[in-house]
């Protein structure tokens, strides 16, 4: 466990791996609101380390045991931690970054933010910054804080997803109702669209079949110069935590093939 | 860092119950008897990351020879919500001896 200080926040920070240096660092980055990094702690966080390399996993602003602080939930402040982490950890070479759900937009737009810091990024059930995805994740999040006014949604919850989930919601209703997190993820600095053809930087990006994110994955092929997607079947949004037997593995390879250059380099087949 | 020479259950006990009071400092933790059976999820009320900060700190103490993400990765979530001090005691043995 590390308490790191930065830009203000005290963030809470996991490390696995040998943390002798010179080894490729892999940074793993979770969703938003009922997230935190236990998504990877509990799940594939250990592989990668298992495989040798260096694993970063940390609490996002207003999650986990990271501070709350009531406003800064726009995405250029999410991404602008993960700089700030990072510096602050000493890991100046480029990192493979993994990102689920909200964790991969934080990590597209800090790839395309910090040139020549990232080395690749893998994006399980995620989609880029733009102002589309800003209004929905911004309405979602919106809704959500309105329906959990209503005492009777978190038994309704814990009676249709189980006490776990209910718990990582009650935890959420911090954010949701003690921030301005919706109204500043709309606020957010969204990129041009026209700055994503120069992202040079590959991209895998993963779907569960049953999401409706999936079908955003033939116009993420044309957006991202160098993107590739995989479909994992049987699966919807919660395909990281809901199958980490499959996705560990496909996470695991994505990173080993090092993506010294695109061309040649082998996708996992379904 | 030190390991303790021999493995006593009632010691490794006593250090998560060590490790228990440095985590939940800044919360509102009852000293409540913690016993075997008690699950650190439903009877303590921590979140499953405090899971994660409690096993690091009992890493501190124990070092390299536990290897708790590993051991995590190998339960299912279910079982990790579920966890009871007396488990979390038993792995820590079994790996000491």
């Amino acid at each position: 466990m590390t308490r790191l200080d930065a830009g203000g926040l005290r963030f809470n920070v996991e490390r696995l791996g040998d943390g002798t240096g010179g080894r490729e660092t892999v940074v793993l980055v979770h969703g938003i609101a009922t997230d935190n990094l236990t998504s990877y702690y509990f799940t594939v966080a250990p592989e990668f380390a298992a495989a040798g390399y260096d694993v970063v996993m940390y609490d996002q602003r207003g999650h986990g045991r990271t501070t709350r602080p009531p406003h800064g939930y726009g995405i250029e402040d999410f991404s602008g931690d993960l700089a700030l982490l990072l510096d602050e950890l000493g890991v100046t070479g480029p990192v493979h970054l993994v990102g689920n759900s909200f964790g991969g937009t934080v990590a597209l737009d800090y790839a395309l933010h910090h040139p020549g810091r990232v080395a690749s990024v893998l994006m399980v059930e995620s989609e880029p910054p733009t102002d589309a995805w800003a209004q929905k994740m911004s309405g979602l999040l919106a809704g959500s804080a309105y329906q959990l006014h209503d005492e009777r949604t978190l038994p309704w919850i814990e009676e249709t997803y189980g006490r776990h989930e209910a718990r990582l919601v009650r935890w959420s209703m911090r954010l949701l109702h003690g921030t301005s997190i919706a109204e500043d993820i709309a606020a957010s600095r969204i990129p041009d669209e026209a700055a994503w053809s120069a992202l040079d930087v590959p991209v895998l990006a993963v779907y569960g079949a049953n999401s409706d994110l999936a079908e955003m994955a033939d116009w993420l092929r044309g957006l991202l110069p160098r993107c590739r997607t995989h479909t994992v079947h049987g699966h919807g949004h919660s395909v990281l935590v809901g199958t980490p037997e499959t996705v560990g593995p496909l996470l695991l390879d994505w990173v080993r093939e090092g993506h010294k250059e695109l061309l040649g380099a082998r996708v996992p087949t379904p | 860092m030190t390991s303790p020479a021999t493995v006593d259950e009632e010691a490794v006990l006593a250090e998560i119950g060590g490790a228990l009071r440095a985590v939940l400092d800044d919360l509102e933790f009852e000293d409540a008897p913690i016993t075997r059976e008690t699950r650190f999820v439903e009877d303590l009320d921590l979140e499953s990351i405090d899971l994660v900060t409690l096993t690091s700190e009992l890493r501190e103490r124990y070092g390299d020879r536990v290897d708790f993400p590993a051991w995590f990765a190998s339960l299912e979530l279910s079982e990790i919500i579920g966890l009871t001090v007396g488990q979390l005691a038993d792995y820590i043995v079994g790996r000491l001896r």
